[in-house]
């Protein structure tokens, strides 16, 4: 009588000592879903920001205020105008809220000419109030210069840097 | 009734091997998707569209040294692509220290090209902390294997798998040959 009741209890604490382990190892799956989920969403707010730099990159690449045109030919690949680009700023800064705000929104756009020298030209500048952080996106362009060579046109080299806020 | 006892016993430790069996399983195969999900679409079409960008720039830029021609007064400077890496090409062997139709900066063209590209380079792709390789090679009629003139790492450079290339920019150099200049980039 006394031997089963031992076997009893034997089986009881095992019984235990399973469901134990079971539950344990459901925790750990729980923790490590939860931590995952948390990485994935931080993963996806950044996907979903880097997008959004793309996207205003690409706007800005083929902006026909700044591309190189060639007359009636289709416009030049990757390439600003300097002529435009000098002025552009100008033409940015007075009609911001009216139009730009809505193609760029919250964004900083800049291109800077790395050679023959370097020189920065400020095109775009809406900081949001709160932003948190923000995603940069480079893209390599050619500066058009038409006014340096006699025959044909100079071409620096420099990129355009995107900056968007989240 | 032992047997019968001892038999659904070992029928329930069937049942919990299968189980466990089950869940390492799909425990695997979350793993798997996780681990073989694929790079966005996004992160491709940048690195694709930067590579292009990056070298058709870099083929475009004029050269703006004074000294490249001496003797020529004129105000048209040579291009990065067409003249410079055209006539290191046509005068390839006879570099680093003979002749070359343009000698910017008093060195021969190829020794320029590989001094604008590393430079060039350097400051875009290098400073934004990406690994990349430039390549360009000399296809010649006369010869099977192409003549390297120019190999160019940055960072760690670019394994085979995953990386993005800028597609082949050939240069046809008259009877030097053609020239194929590609830019592989990865993170």
């Amino acid at each position: 009588m006394i031997y089963f009741g031992k076997k009893g209890q034997l089986h009881m604490t095992e019984t235990i000592a399973v469901m134990f382990i079971f539950f344990v190892l459901i925790m750990f799956a729980m923790i490590f879903y939860y931590k995952y989920q948390q990485v994935a969403f931080k993963e996806k707010q950044e996907e979903l920001l880097g997008a959004r730099a793309m996207d205003k990159t690409l706007k800005a690449l083929f902006l026909p205020e700044l591309l190189c045109t060639k007359g009636e030919a289709e416009s030049e690949d990757n390439c600003f105008d300097l002529m435009k680009l000098r002025h552009a700023n100008e033409t940015f800064t007075k009609y911001l809220t009216n139009y730009y705000f809505s193609v760029f929104s919250y964004a900083r756009i800049s291109v800077l000419q790395l050679y023959p020298e370097q020189k920065e030209f400020l095109l775009y500048d809406k900081p949001k109030p709160d932003a948190v952080s923000g995603e940069k996106t480079y893209f390599v362009v050619i500066l058009k210069d038409e006014i340096v060579g006699n025959s044909l046109p100079q071409y620096n080299f420099g990129y355009v840097m995107v900056e968007v806020y989240s | 009734m032992i047997f019968s006892i001892d038999y659904k016993k070992g029928q329930m430790e069937m049942i919990g091997l299968v189980i466990i069996v089950i869940l390492i399983t799909l425990g695997m195969l979350f793993m798997a998707i996780f681990a073989l999900k694929a790079d966005p679409e996004k992160k491709i079409f940048t690195r694709k569209g930067l590579a292009y960008s990056t070298m058709s720039a870099l083929m475009k830029t004029t050269i703006s040294e004074t000294d490249c021609v001496s003797g020529y007064s004129g105000s048209d400077k040579p291009q990065f692509g067409k003249d410079i890496v055209e006539d290191c090409a046509a005068n390839f062997d006879e570099k680093p220290g003979g002749y070359s139709q343009y000698r910017c900066s008093g060195v021969h063209s190829c020794v320029f090209f590989e001094m604008k590209t590393t430079q060039l380079l350097n400051m875009t792709l290098g400073a934004w902390h990406k690994n990349y390789e430039f390549h360009s090679q000399l296809v010649r009629a006369s010869e099977t294997k192409p003549v390297v003139l120019l190999d160019v790492k940055g960072g760690s450079g670019c394994a085979k798998k995953d990386r993005d290339s800028s597609g082949l920019f050939p240069i046809q150099a008259g009877d030097a040959g053609l020239i194929e200049n590609v830019l592989y980039l990865c993170d």
